[in-house]
C-alpha cells in the first residue's frame, strides 16, 4: 500500500496530536504524468469551465449564488458530521447539526446561510481531512483527469466519499439521480466560479503554474486539516535576512 | 477560538509578569520584547487604509496606483527577507552577480504581482481581526476581505518587529502562503533545467516583461 500509517499519539481528550500535514518537500514521483494531466485539464479548463464560470457570474447576481453555495453546504451537513463524529470532534459535529437546523429552517431551506451570520461560520469537513488527522500521510502527489490537484490519500478519501455521502445515497435508491447531477454540476460551477479571480492571478503571476498550484493545494488541504486560521504550526519558519547586507 | 487566545495571552502575560519578578526586571522590559499584538493589529490596519486610499481614489491611474504600491512594499515589507527565503537553498548555488541580479528581479516582480493581487480587492471591505504572537519578533494578524462578488477571504498577515515598527514578511491568503508558493515554483524552474539558475532568471525577466506589456498570458 503507498498509505503509510504513521506511528498516531493521542491527547487524553482522544484527538491525535500529529495529525499528518504535508512536509516542505513537494512528494511528487509521478510529476511527468502528473505535468501531462495538468495540462490536459488547463486546456479543458480555459476552454469551457472558465467561459462557463464567466457567463454564470455575469448572468447570474451575486446574492443568487450565494444562495447556490449556502445550498451546496448546507446539503453536505450529513456528510460534514459524518466527519466531524470520525475525527471525534465533537464541538464540531455540535457546530454542524446547529448550522443545519438554522439554515434549513430559518434559512429557507439553506438558501441564506443564517447561522454563519450570527458568528457560526461554515467549516469544510471531507474524509480525506479526516485520514489525515487520523495520521495517514497524503502519499505522493496526483493530478486526477478533470479534477484536478490531489494526492493518493485525498483520491481515495474523495472516491469514498462521493460514493459514500448520504445525500448520494438516498437520492440514487430513490430513483432521483437527476438530483445527483444537479449537484455536481452546481458544485464545479460555484467552485470554479469562486476561484476565478484566484486562479487567473495565478495562472498568469506564476513562473510555474503547475508548481504553484501543487504548493497552493498541499497549503490549503493542511488548513483545513487544521481547521483553522493563522496557526503557527502551519507556517514556515523564516529566518531575518535583513541584516545580511546586499549581496 | 477567541477565548482560548485570550487565555492563552492571559497564561502568557502572568508567565512574563513571574519572570520579570524573579529577575527583579521592571515590568516595562518583558513587554517590549515581545511583538506587540495592539501596535501590530494598528499597523495592518494603517496599511490597508493607505492600499484603499489610493485604489478607491477617483481618477487613479494604473501608473499612479503602481507607484504608490511600490513605495507602500518597499516601506513595509522586509523584501530582503522574503526575496532570500523564497530562493531556498538555491541562494547558495548562485555566484554573486546571480544573487544581485535576482535580488533586483525578484523585487521588481513581486511589487507588480502583489499590486495587482491586491488592487483586485478594489471597493471591497478590509477587516482587521486579532493579532497573535509568534516566537520573540513575529505576530500574525488576522484579516479578511469582505467580497461583494463571492466569499470572504481570509488574510494573514507576518510581521516582524523592526526598529520600533514592523515588516511583513509573508502575507498568507487562505491558508496558501505566497512565499511558500513561490519557493516552490522557482525550486521547480531550477530543478527542471537541471539545476541552472539562470534558468530562474530568465523565467523572472520573461515574467517581468509580459507584465509590461500587460499580455494577459
Amino acid at each position: 500500500m503507498l498509505l503509510g500509517v504513521s506511528a498516531c499519539a493521542h491527547n487524553p481528550d482522544g484527538t491525535p496530536q500529529h495529525p499528518a500535514l504535508a512536509g516542505p518537500e513537494a512528494n511528487d514521483p509521478l510529476e511527468g504524468m502528473n505535468r501531462g494531466i495538468f495540462w490536459f485539464n488547463d486546456q479543458v479548463d480555459q476552454a469551457v469551465l472558465r467561459p462557463v464560470a464567466q457567463a454564470y457570474r455575469w448572468a447570474i447576481p451575486a446574492a443568487l449564488r450565494d444562495a447556490v453555495s449556502n445550498v451546496l453546504n448546507n446539503v453536505r451537513s450529513p456528510l460534514t458530521l459524518a466527519n466531524n463524529i470520525l475525527q471525534g470532534d465533537w464541538d464540531g459535529a455540535g457546530v454542524t447539526v446547529e448550522r443545519f437546523v438554522i439554515n434549513s429552517t430559518v434559512g429557507i431551506g439553506g438558501l441564506v446561510d443564517v447561522a454563519a451570520a450570527n458568528g457560526i461560520p461554515y467549516h469544510y469537513e471531507s474524509l480525506s481531512q479526516t485520514f489525515a488527522v487520523w495520521g495517514i500521510d497524503e502519499g505522493p502527489y496526483l493530478v486526477l483527469p478533470f479534477l484536478g490537484a490531489s494526492s493518493v490519500r485525498d483520491a481515495v478519501g474523495f472516491g469514498l466519499e462521493a460514493w459514500g455521502d448520504p445525500v448520494t445515497r438516498v437520492s440514487s435508491n430513490t430513483d432521483n439521480d437527476w438530483a445527483n447531477y444537479t449537484r455536481v454540476g452546481l458544485t464545479v460551477l460555484d467552485a470554479r466560479s469562486t476561484y476565478f479571480e484566484a486562479l487567473d492571478d495565478l495562472r498568469k503571476n506564476s513562473v510555474d503554474y503547475y508548481a504553484a498550484m501543487r504548493a497552493a493545494y498541499r497549503q490549503q488541504r493542511d488548513g483545513y486539516v487544521l481547521n483553522g486560521k493563522a496557526d503557527p504550526r502551519q507556517y514556515p519558519s523564516i529566518p531575518d535576512y535583513s541584516q545580511n547586507p546586499d549581496p | 477560538m477567541t477565548n482560548m487566545l485570550t487565555r492563552r495571552t492571559l497564561l502568557l502575560g502572568t508567565a512574563t509578569m513571574g519572570l520579570a519578578l524573579s529577575l527583579g526586571l521592571p515590568f516595562a522590559t518583558p513587554a517590549q520584547a515581545a511583538a506587540d499584538a495592539g501596535a501590530a493589529v494598528k499597523f495592518v490596519q494603517g496599511l490597508g487604509d493607505k492600499a484603499i486610499g489610493v485604489l478607491s481614489k477617483p481618477g487613479a491611474s494604473k501608473a499612479e496606483i503602481q507607484s504608490t504600491f511600490n513605495q507602500l512594499l518597499q516601506q513595509n515589507f522586509d523584501l530582503q527577507t522574503i526575496g532570500r527565503f523564497v530562493l531556498g537553498r538555491y541562494w547558495n548555488v548562485a555566484n554573486d552577480a546571480q544573487r544581485q541580479e535576482y535580488m533586483k528581479l525578484f523585487q521588481t516582480m513581486i511589487v507588480s504581482v502583489y499590486s495587482e493581487r491586491f488592487s483586485q480587492y478594489a471597493g471591497e471591505t478590509f477587516k482587521v481581526g486579532a493579532a497573535q504572537p509568534d516566537g520573540e519578533k513575529d505576530a500574525i494578524v488576522n484579516s479578511q476581505v469582505v467580497r461583494s462578488n463571492g466569499p470572504a477571504v481570509n488574510v494573514d498577515w507576518r510581521l516582524r518587529s523592526k526598529d520600533g515598527s514592523f515588516r511583513i514578511i509573508d502575507v498568507v491568503v487562505e491558508n496558501v502562503s505566497m512565499s511558500l508558493t513561490q519557493r516552490s515554483e522557482f525550486a521547480s524552474v531550477i530543478e527542471s533545467h537541471g539545476g541552472d539558475f539562470n534558468a530562474l532568471l530568465e523565467a523572472l525577466r520573461d515574467r517581468i516583461q509580459k507584465a509590461n506589456a500587460g499580455v494577459a498570458q
